[in-house]
């Protein structure tokens, strides 16, 4: 068995003392960084890269990978518990995991993310041990056009994220599309809607505009209703899910993790959609879909699952083609190269044991964020208990220090304040934030990928049914919108035959 | 006594230290010095602040901080830097985009690289490896431009962006060979690479150590290197010198550069102890890791070569008429 063999290599590598004990820094540090809003793990990896100039390579991929899939499990908590997600993929944790926090069970929200990303990651460990070859060709399959039949599927998915009217959800989706627009257009080099501010050359930030819809604004609505907070005196018995509701999230955190491995692999896009379409999936299939976005337990399994174990494919097109998927993979590859290494397909040939080695300590540090987070859980619910007088003004300054560190300029706290604003707006008319962010952050991608397989394929539209995977997230788009459509126009027509 | 005689002694060394704290335009560092990368933490100037940044602060006595202000063509960092305090504890180091191309492209610039900065030293220079998918059938430029009459339209340069290096350098090749490939911008070289490794693009134009690997899996086929060495990893590639192409020189390269009016000698200092750090064999070996031969140069030398670079690629830009604002 070489997959055995492969792992015994690798667990030789990270299980020596050393490597652990980097192992465990990685996973230390990166939860601390996911759990301060907006000290992004990119920092943070950036301003630790020096120091791990002197260490040997495996010790040093193997703390930074640490930082990275720490921070994804740390970003969780603090969107559970004050509603602030930390990146792209915990805002779903949101939408489910607050408002448990605010029905008093935010130590059960804290457990389940928890146990779902151990799961999800140990899950991903043997998917990247034994399923890499096959996850690199599809990733290579990813052209232009699969891309943008990509983005067509996720954005018609974010409708059914939206548990109001699918008018308001399409409404917001077209309104985060249009100011995903701002900044310098990849295609043509020109500027749109920048009103000549260098600042939005590269259009608005995503730290902002997330922290301000999500965290301030929340924090606002919050305020202007009458607190009941017997619901947050909870005793410590009571913080951990009950066996029936595990197993009740079990098969979310399977389809969750399933999902989040093969978007985990895409470039680009993949990773930021995984969480996005764990949820949209998991809000069809379940059985009490109607608790979703009221607290339901699976809304915080399925997308931990699917964000964890897309932390860690996302290392399969840096480790097998040196291809980085993300910025914070780029940053990976300055790491390596810096070190002598350079990513690509070699690596695995001919440094098996800092490959394997870095793989077994994925399933390692996992082991430790567990160890180190289910302790932790009666902390974070005590905060919860610290008076609002003290933690709002608090969170509205880690929320400006966070939005500040994250690009390093004023102007970006201003746009969190103004979306902060317009959170509060939005919330007084039913309108959600999630399917905006998701067009926010997806419709640029889906613009630029449209662009680019239109100009390679010299005006040609038939490209995008003329290759098969494209052709085939097409195809399923339209399946959702038909489902989507099909009870509303059900219920029409015996309101009619009522009538 | 002891006692008496250390607080003498700090009592003087503080007078000493507010004695020697000298004015602004002397050439000590008196505070913390700032290192300005424009560009998000990971690419090549980032990494090169990072490494270099402690071994400046040991030689200057001062700590160094390197800050991010990102941005795509690294104007708002080199703004910042442009607008500090002309006393050289505010420096900035970019690349050819920033300091060659942007000025062209874009008329609204706040600041002039040439007024509002002052060259201090060249650091790294890159060539670019020319390199084509696999499934392209040619091995050399003449087959690729015969290929190309054969095939039109099936030719696609995936770039690192809109009015980047590799977009003018395609575009000048486009011109002397008659070549009429499509130039596909994608947001940074590494989304580049995995468009023509993944066959969505075809030809690519790349930092030769990122490049290189894939070459040597023949997920990519070399044609050519700028420059005119030959690598050492790809003996068999010609250069763009020996094949007689224009733009030799095209590639990237780092610099570093302070605010307009810091007093020469603290230049000179900038780039007496730059030099001295880029000179280490530790350095050296990083920057070759990095894909780079470090370059370096006095701030006159820097100067000219930013007049050429700018001008160079200004003929290019006003040929083709391509603007960003």
């Amino acid at each position: 068995m070489d997959l055995i063999a492969n792992l015994a290599t690798g667990f030789a590598v990270s299980m020596t003392p050393a490597n652990l004990g980097f192992c465990f820094l990685g996973a230390l540090i990166g939860t601390l960084v996911g759990v301060l809003p907006g000290i992004a793990p990119i920092t943070t990896i950036a301003i630790l890269l020096p120091f791990t100039f002197s260490l040997p390579p495996s010790s040093s991929l193997i703390m930074l990978a640490g930082i990275f899939y720490g921070a994804q499990y740390g970003g969780s908590t603090t969107a559970i518990l004050v509603n602030v997600p930390g990146e792209s993929s915990s805002i779903v944790t949101c939408l489910d995991g607050h408002q448990m926090a605010k029905q008093g069970r935010a130590g059960q929200a804290l457990a389940i993310a928890a146990i779902a990303s151990f799961v999800a990651g140990t899950i991903a460990t043997i998917v990247i041990a034994t399923a890499s070859a096959p996850l690199t060709w599809l990733a290579l399959k990813f052209n232009a056009a699969e891309y943008f039949s990509l983005m067509v599927l996720g954005l018609t998915g974010s409708v059914v994220l939206a548990h109001g009217a699918p008018d308001k959800a399409i409404a917001m989706v077209l309104v985060g599309l249009l100011l995903g627009l701002v900044g310098i257009d990849v295609n043509s080099g020109a500027p749109r809607m920048t009103m000549d501010l260098a600042d939005l050359g590269d259009g608005i930030g995503f730290v902002p505009i997330a922290i301000g819809m999500f965290g301030i604004a929340e924090l606002a609505v919050t305020l202007g209703k009458v607190q009941d907070r017997s619901l947050l005196a909870v005793k410590l018995k009571d913080m951990w899910p009950s066996w029936a509701e595990i197993r009740q999230c079990i098969p979310a955190m399977l389809r969750g993790t399933a999902l989040g491995s093969i978007l985990g692999v895409l470039p680009g896009g993949g990773a930021a959609l995984s969480s996005f379409a764990a949820y949209g999936l998991e809000k069809k299939v379940s059985r009490n879909s109607a608790q979703f976005g009221r607290g339901a337990i699976e809304g915080v399994a399925a997308p931990e699952a699917a964000n964890n174990a897309g932390a860690q494919t996302s290392f399969i097109p840096l480790l097998t083609l040196g291809i980085p998927g993300n910025a914070i993979m780029a940053l990976m590859v300055g790491a390596m190269m810096i070190q002598g290494i350079q990513p690509g397909p070699q690596v695995i040939v001919n440094q098996p044991d800092l490959f394997w080695g870095v793989i077994t300590s994925m399933w390692l540090g996992n082991v430790m964020l567990v160890v180190l987070n289910l302790p932790m859980i009666g902390l974070w619910v005590a905060l919860l208990r610290v008076p609002f007088r003290l933690m709002f003004p608090a969170i509205v300054l880690f929320c400006c220090i966070g939005t500040y560190s994250a690009g390093n300029t004023v102007f970006d706290i201003w746009v969190m304040l103004l979306f902060s604003a317009l959170g509060v707006f939005f919330y007084k008319v039913g309108a959600e934030p999630a399917p905006f962010v998701l067009g926010f952050v997806l419709g640029p991608m889906m613009e630029e990928n449209f662009r680019r397989a239109m100009y390679i394929s010299r005006g040609d539209p038939l490209v995008f049914v003329e290759r098969p995977i494209s052709a085939l997230l097409l195809l399923m788009a339209v399946v959702l919108l038909v489902i989507l459509v099909l009870p509303s126009i059900r219920a029409k027509r015996e309101e009619v035959f009522q009538e | 006594m002891l006692t008496r005689r250390i607080a003498l002694c700090l009592a003087v060394s503080a007078a000493t230290f507010a004695l020697a704290a000298p004015p602004a335009w002397s050439q000590n560092f008196t505070k913390q010095v700032h290192i300005i990368v424009p560009y998000a933490p990971g690419g090549t100037s980032d990494i090169i602040a990072r490494i270099i940044g402690p071994k400046l602060s040991e030689a200057i006595g001062q700590p160094v901080i390197v800050e991010n202000k990102p941005s795509s063509s690294g104007n708002i960092g080199a703004d910042f830097v442009a607008k500090s305090a002309p006393d050289g504890h505010t420096l900035l180091i970019t690349d050819a985009g920033t300091l060659a191309t942007q000025p062209n492209l874009v008329k609204k610039l706040s600041f002039d690289v040439q007024k509002d900065l002052v060259p201090v030293t060249l650091v790294m220079f890159s060539p670019y490896l020319f390199a084509v998918h696999p499934t392209v059938p040619v091995a050399t430029l003449a087959e690729l431009i015969a290929y190309d009459k054969a095939n039109p339209g099936k030719l696609n340069v995936g770039t690192s962006g809109v009015g980047s290096i590799q977009h003018l350098t395609a575009i000048v090749l486009a011109k002397k060979y008659g070549i009429k490939w499509g130039i596909v911008p994608y947001r940074g070289g590494a989304a580049a690479i995995r468009a023509v490794v993944s066959n969505e693009s075809n030809v690519i134009f790349n930092g030769a150590l990122a490049t290189m690997p894939f070459v040597a899996q023949n997920q990519l086929k070399g044609i050519a290197v700028s420059g005119d060495k030959r690598l050492p990893g790809l003996p068999n590639l010609p250069t763009f010198k020996e094949l007689g192409m224009p733009i030799v020189e095209t590639g990237s390269w780092q610099g570093f550069l302070t605010s307009k009016g810091t007093p020469a000698a603290m230049v000179a200092r900038l780039n007496t102890e730059l030099r001295k750090i880029l000179a280490t064999p530790e350095v050296v070996n990083k920057m070759a890791e990095l894909g780079g031969d470090v370059k370096t140069s006095t701030p006159d030398e820097f100067g000219s070569w930013l007049t050429k670079a700018i001008g160079e690629w200004g003929e290019v830009v006003k040929a083709e008429n391509i603007s960003l604002d």
